[in-house]
């Protein structure tokens, strides 16, 4: 106890020591902030005044307004020490156009700008000096070696950006780079290039993604690469469709079914043939992949084999329309949509009644987007069926599409047997909330209420029942009114039996 | 006598200690997590200028999302958050809103704007619901469903969303909450970037409150008029910009904020969705998720990213601050309490062995231990166990502390995404940084110091938090 205030005394030493530092702290930091706004509106108004300045040439260069010598002399004359920044964020402010890209390239060249960003993808970074540093924008990322990476990513990006082909090979070196942004710039930038020879590297980085237990890249990234090349590049997969390895196999399957999907949207007519297509792989469809121990393997390749114009891919399909899988027997019948020149509706419809319910919704989708024959194949279907699942599925899909509405004009002007009959069906199912909406929302159309009210009125849905007594008091059409009150008397109070 | 003294004495000794060891252990977590923050953040916001969103955007391998959003009682705002919600920047994007037994004309309002029609559509509970009323939906626009159930909370809610949810990923964001055009795209980015499963994703959450709000966009960003908002700005601005991103550094991700945040759909069905046990269903829903991860033995990660916007309004007056907090402080402690094994449990990394121990002993019990501080402090001072002088000086380094913490979380704002372009704002958002110690923490404090009583007494239940509306 002798030595308290002994102890004391330091302690509120060293708490009046800590008080004036964080004080101090305080200050500083209030000043760090103040002096960062200065600089940030510095650098911003000479970025603008740059702009405005050299903007318009850069523009019309690119776009050959500007005769190209004259713009490029124009463009040298920027100076500073900043002047490789400024240049490189004036000529990439914008993305540029498939038209422009040429231009562009050109003037990047010219101004070596490509050399220096070529330089600095390889890690050929010169170190700024300490003022360098505190002046220029990049200057600390130059003088930080562990901040190289960020201006290696950067320098892939502007490569990419102007789809520079010749840097192709640097871009695919920089795949193996250590730096995890590094090399998923690198992937970006090889997928806006497009050069034929980095597929198969990329393919190779699908291969480490999923075979690495910490995998750098993400299978997405190197998918949508992958997917972004020609079709025809789909021949460099095949080693993948035959990998031991499951994923890999799956994964190199859905690359092919993504290009296939991609060069077939807006074509009805598309199919996959020698034109397009090796037979080679064209084959490991066919006979290979729908027999994968892999389901998910079964499930991505039917979309391809949908395409195929071989004569055994139908019989292929149907065979994976049987699978044991849901989700295979899902893609098979997704499939069935892109072969319109097969006679598909029927097998489609038997996938209605599937004991899947993604299986039986896929399947009255695809009905449905076939238009009118699809809906009269869907409606057979519904009226037909006992499956009490299925039918809940094409009533739900009726309501989805929009269709209420028509059936009960139709059901009102034509007295069409089979649109009533799906109405029917839809009432006794306790389906009626769409049907009601409907009526209620078309007030002055009596023919539609008057017919609802002769086909329909009696129905002991409680819906129906409060909406007929509405009618029956509020209507002002006398006919329709009168007719609901006629069909109340005529039908069963609660608890008469 | 002198036995009960001495009880006293030790008594007043041990609480002391408590409070330094409070002071020291949560500023010195805060100080690590600022430095990590500033370190992230900047480096974060330099690599954005090689991350094109048009690849995310064009890419067909960019997975479709639901944005959920659970409405109670939201007739004044629900029309500008689903507007705006509709028009985000996505490539495939549903929206849902579930209606959770609303008695105002949040449904109603819904209806008439979108032309909706009720559907008998099919349901399938695969996490237990309330029942549900009916779907809406305009076949005109087939990428928005309203669902209208029976009132079961937000989390029921959520679970309703998820149950009709069709896209592997959802976005849960709140009902008084306005999303910037490209904010999914920026979330779904370290989703669709990392090469391990991410399961949740964690955007920021700023306060809409001062700011001119057009076509559901927030047109004009500036600082609301009245201090209270101020101090919230900030603290915003602090609990986001570097608590989450230090945590999401560390591994230690506890808190993902639901107004907005992106969640993988198979996973937290499996984890059995959102909870009704807690009144704080989105952190409950991150700690079950590490709980399942650890125990089905499966690499997960959830990460907090400061670039994707979501802006939401503070609470305006002190009655609705107070029901916010208590309720935060509540669902914190229930949530602690209910995942305790978790604590020190090396098992589940630096969630069980740091994480999960700082917010039981800093953020649940140092509301205790904090407003207890003021009350035993002075006492031990009257009985002349500690000397006035040290005391008040302890006092000045919490405060000046505390600012600097805070002047921290704006500098961050400042180096990197500078909302706040008015000198005049700039110079505002310090100050009340610096004086934010002065009033506003002890008023806060209190209300958490509610909250833990609240857990305590076992009288836990959600409170409504009404908003007074932003400039349109």
């Amino acid at each position: 106890m002798d030595a308290m205030p002994f102890l004391i005394e330091n302690v509120t030493k060293v708490v009046l020591a800590l008080f004036v530092l964080a004080l101090m702290g305080n200050f500083f930091l209030i000043g760090v902030v103040f002096l960062r706004r200065w600089r940030r509106q510095k650098y911003f108004s000479r970025v603008d005044a740059l702009r405005e300045q050299y903007g318009p040439i850069i523009a019309g260069v690119v776009s050959g307004r500007i005769a190209y010598p004259n713009g490029l002399d124009e463009l040298r004359q920027i100076s500073g020490p900043d002047r490789l920044f400024m240049l490189e964020r004036l000529c990439l402010e914008k993305k540029p156009t498939p038209q422009e890209e040429p231009l562009l390239r050109r003037l990047c060249e010219d101004l070596g700008l490509v050399k220096i960003w070529q330089q600095r993808l390889m890690g050929q970074i010169d170190q700024s000096s300490l003022r360098e540093a505190l002046i220029n924008p990049q200057g600390v990322l130059r003088r930080v070696k562990f901040l190289h990476f960020l201006i290696r990513s950067k320098s892939a990006e502007n490569l990419g950006l102007i789809r520079h082909e010749p840097s192709w090979p640097l871009l695919v070196k920089a795949l193996d780079d250590p730096n995890p942004d590094i090399q998923m710039v690198a992937v970006r930038a090889l997928t806006a290039i497009h050069y034929p020879g980095s597929f198969l590297p990329l393919a190779e980085q699908l291969h480490k993604a999923v075979l690495e237990s910490t995998p750098n890249l993400s299978v997405r990234v190197l998918k949508t690469a992958l997917v972004s090349f020609p079709l025809q590049s789909a021949r460099e997969l095949r080693p993948s469709l035959r990998h031991p390895n499951p994923r890999i196999r799956f994964l190199a399957t859905d690359v092919i079914r993504e290009m296939v999907e991609r060069e077939a949207s807006g074509k009805a007519d598309f199919r996959l043939d020698r034109k397009n297509f090796d037979d080679e792989t064209a084959g490991v469809f066919l006979t290979d992949l729908p027999f994968d121990g892999n389901p998910d393997v079964r499930a991505r390749a039917a979309p391809v084999i949908a395409y195929l114009a071989d004569p055994r891919a139908a019989s292929t399909l149907f065979t994976l329309l049987e699978d044991s899988a849901w989700f295979v027997r899902l893609h098979a019948v997704r499939s069935l949509a892109r072969h319109r020149f097969l006679p598909t509706g029927d097998r489609i419809s038997s996938a209605l009644t599937d004991p899947n319910w993604r299986v039986r919704e896929a399947a009255v989708r695809i009905l449905r987007g076939f238009g009118r024959p699809g809906l009269d194949l869907l409606t057979a279907h519904f009226l037909a069926t006992r499956d009490r699942y299925s039918r809940e599925q094409v009533a739900d899909e009726f309501q989805r599409a929009g269709l209420i509405p028509e059936l009960l004009t139709r059901c009102a002007e034509t007295g069409n047997g089979r649109d009533t009959a799906v109405l029917r069906n839809m009432a006794e199912m306790g389906k009626t909330s769409y049907m009601i909406s409907v009526l209620e929302e078309r007030e002055g159309n009596g023919k539609l209420r008057k017919s609802f009210l002769q086909h329909f009125g009696r129905y002991p849905d409680p819906q129906i029942h409060q909406w007929v007594e509405r009618v029956a008091v509020k209507e002002p059409d006398f006919d329709v009114r009168s007719l609901a009150q006629e069909v109340l008397a005529a039908t069963p109070q609660r608890g008469e039996g | 006598m002198e036995l009960w003294r001495q009880i006293f004495i030790h008594g007043m000794d041990m609480f002391n200690l408590l409070i330094v060891s409070y002071f020291f252990i949560g500023n010195g977590v805060y100080t690590l997590l600022m430095v990590l923050s500033l370190a992230t953040v900047w480096l974060y916001n330099r690599r954005l200028s090689y991350q094109d969103l048009d690849e995310i955007r064009e890419s067909p391998v960019t997975p479709p999302v639901t944005i959920v959003i659970p409405a109670w009682n939201e007739e004044r705002i629900i029309l500008e958050t689903t507007t705006s919600t509709l028009q985000t920047d996505y490539p495939e994007l549903e929206v849902v809103v579930v209606d959770d037994g609303s008695t105002d004309g949040t449904l109603t309002r819904l209806i008439d704007h979108f032309h909706l029609v009720k559907m008998d559509l099919i349901y399938r509970p695969h996490i237990f619901t309330r029942a549900v009323r009916g779907f809406y939906m305009n076949p005109e626009t087939p990428n928005l469903l309203v669902v209208s159930k029976e009132n079961g909370g937000k989390p029921d809610a959520l679970n309703a969303g998820i149950n009709v949810c069709r896209t592997p990923y959802f976005c849960t964001l709140d009902s008084d909450s306005i999303l910037e055009r490209d904010a999914l795209l920026r979330l779904m980015r370290p989703v669709i970037h990392s090469p391990v499963n991410t399961v949740a994703s964690g955007g920021i959450v700023r306060v809409m409150n001062g700011c001119q709000i057009r076509d559901g966009r927030v047109a004009q960003v500036a600082l609301p008029k009245s201090s209270l908002e101020r101090f919230q700005v900030v603290e915003y601005l602090r609990s986001f910009l570097f608590g989450r991103t230090g945590w999401d550094l560390l591994g230690g991700t506890l808190i993902v904020s639901g107004a907005f945040a992106i969640f993988h759909r198979e996973t937290v069905m499996e984890a059995g969705g959102f909870a009704h046990d807690t009144v704080t269903e989105d952190m409950d829903l991150i700690v079950q998720l590490h709980h399942w991860a650890a125990k089905s033995k499966r690499r997960i990660r959830m990460s907090f990213t400061s670039d994707p916007v979501c802006w939401t309004e503070c609470p305006a007056t002190l009655k609705m601050l107070g029901k916010q907090r208590r309720r935060w402080q509540l669902g914190l402690c229930q949530t602690l309490w209910k995942h305790s094994e978790m604590l020190f449990n090396r098992k589940y990394g630096m969630v069980g062995t740091l994480s999960f121990p700082f917010h039981l002993y800093v953020e649940a019990l140092g509301a205790v231990v904090e407003f207890l501080g003021y009350f035993m402090v002075p006492l031990a001072i009257i009985f002349g166990m500690v000397p006035a002088m040290l005391y008040l000086l302890f006092v000045l380094l919490s405060l000046a502390y505390g600012g600097l913490l805070s002047i921290g979380a704006v500098l961050l704002e400042e180096l990197t995404y500078r909302r706040y372009p008015a000198y005049r704002d700039l110079a505002r958002l310090l100050w009340y940084a610096f004086i934010e110690n002065l009033g506003y923490r002890q008023l806060v404090l209190y209300y958490r110091f509610e909250g833990v009583v609240r857990f305590l007494t076992g009288s836990g239940r959600w409170e409504k938090v009404t908003h007074v509306g932003v400039t349109q």
